[in-house]
């Protein structure tokens, strides 16, 4: 099982890693040599293909493995005519495509290969394994889980009005993604009619501080939670956090490059302007821990309902 | 109260071309700038956003504050994404080939019928 020093791992992650089995993740196209092949061939067909080991067969079964190291020493001992069967590795450590991965995983731990051959149930090589198959096999496997994570997490009703809670990722410099946050808050609110002040305010609020966290900061995490009173719009990042706070709210004030001025950010309204929407504004930044903002804006203007 | 003119008169006044027409009729005043946070300090309503910066993210300022339409510029090309778009949030996307201040300076007298 893999471990993640000083987390627990996902559930998610832990059920991808025991769903996937060897063959879901080796390399089926091998490239393999006779055992009466030379050295000198393999040699050749490393080069050629830019691969660092080839299983050897003898009538379809695998027999042994030739690696580079085992090329060098050949070249080295001046033996690098000789046939395969004469140096290649014979007592190999298999994995069987039928295998769990995770049972593969500590494979490459306990041993010092950096790729293991891969035989089917008749013991016939099927494929290949080293350890940039497996990250790219789980790679592929947690990008589908997370595509369907993220459709569960958009097909939530909105109309449970006790509490809407939603969380998106702002990354660094991407402008363009950056805005759909704020547009999904707005067809939240639309969907729960909120009324139309509320809605402008909030996306306000939204776009300036997912703008923000793509301008100024490493990339961050901005969260809508949403119940019967407030709206609360919160924007962490990992910083580098806000030197002069005082400054940083001061209408005009920027930090912000050319060319992303040329964008038509960085301004320096977007605290003052966020700030200005709010119903409560709390702003705290420290420059281990980046910054967070908190908006908060009341879902029903207190005027309103006392005129009603 | 602003006087509700007519999209497709504020086009026609700038010799605007329609990418898209939207479900929204008329726009109530301009807001003219290409800096986005400075269209976000708005507080006017059924505006038409006149910008002469053609990217994406005019359109979903345009969006946050709830724009009408949106107007560019100086015969800045629009590009597909913008388009794509304003027709998804279903907003009036317009091009003209007058720079800002000539654009402002043509519709200004719609916008200024209170006076009449």
């Amino acid at each position: 099982m893999l471990q993640f020093p000083g987390n627990e791992t996902p559930t998610t992650i832990q059920e991808v890693i025991l769903r996937l089995k060897v063959k879901d993740a080796s390399k089926k196209q091998v490239i393999t040599a006779r055992k009466t092949d030379s050295l000198r061939h393999i040699q050749n067909i490393m080069r050629k293909k830019g691969i660092s080991a080839v299983p050897i067969l003898e009538d379809e079964l695998l027999v042994g493995m030739i690696s580079l190291r085992d090329i060098i020493t050949a070249l080295d001992k001046s033996y690098i005519n000789d046939v395969a069967e004469k140096h290649m590795a014979k007592s190999l450590i298999i994995l069987e495509d039928d295998m769990p991965l995770s049972y593969a995983i500590p494979f490459f731990d306990k041993y010092s290969y950096h790729r293991f051959p891969v035989v089917d149930k008749d013991k016939r090589l099927s494929g290949i394994l080293s350890s940039r198959d497996i990250l790219l096999a789980l790679l592929r496997e947690l990008n589908n889980e997370i595509i369907e994570l993220e459709k569960m997490i958009n097909a939530e009703p909105a109309d449970q009005l006790n509490r809407i809670k939603r969380e998106f990722i702002v990354k660094k410099f991407d402008f363009e993604n950056a805005g759909r946050a704020s547009f999904e808050l707005k067809k939240i609110l639309k969907n729960i009619n909120a009324p139309r002040q509320t809605i402008r305010k909030a996306s306000v609020a939204a776009y300036e501080l997912e703008i923000n966290i793509a301008i100024h900061s490493e990339g961050g995490i901005l969260t809508f939670e949403i119940d019967e009173k407030n709206i609360v719009i919160t924007a962490r990042d990992k910083g580098p956090g806000i030197e002069d706070i005082d400054l940083a709210l001061q209408p005009g004030y920027s930090t912000a490059s050319d060319w992303i001025r040329s964008m038509g950010f960085g301004a320096g309204m977007g605290l003052a302007n966020t700030k200005k929407v709010s119903d409560k504004f709390i702003i705290e930044s420290n420059p281990k821990m980046g910054s967070l903002i908190q908006s908060t804006i009341n879902l029903h203007p207190p005027e309103e309902s006392d005129a009603a | 109260m602003r006087p509700e003119v007519l999209i497709s008169e504020v086009a026609s006044k700038v010799g605007g071309k329609f990418l898209h027409q939207g479900n929204k009729r008329f726009v109530k005043w301009v807001v003219a700038s290409s800096l986005m946070s400075d269209i976000l300090t708005t507080e006017e309503e059924d505006i038409l956003l006149l910008s002469n910066l053609n990217t994406v993210q005019v359109v979903r300022t345009a969006d946050m504050i709830g724009a009408n339409a949106i107007m560019i510029a100086g015969g800045k090309p629009v590009t597909q994404d913008m388009l794509d778009l304003a027709r998804k949030l279903d907003i009036s996307l317009i091009s003209t080939n007058y720079p800002i201040f000539e654009t402002c300076f043509q519709l200004a007298p719609l916008f200024n019928q209170e006076k009449k």
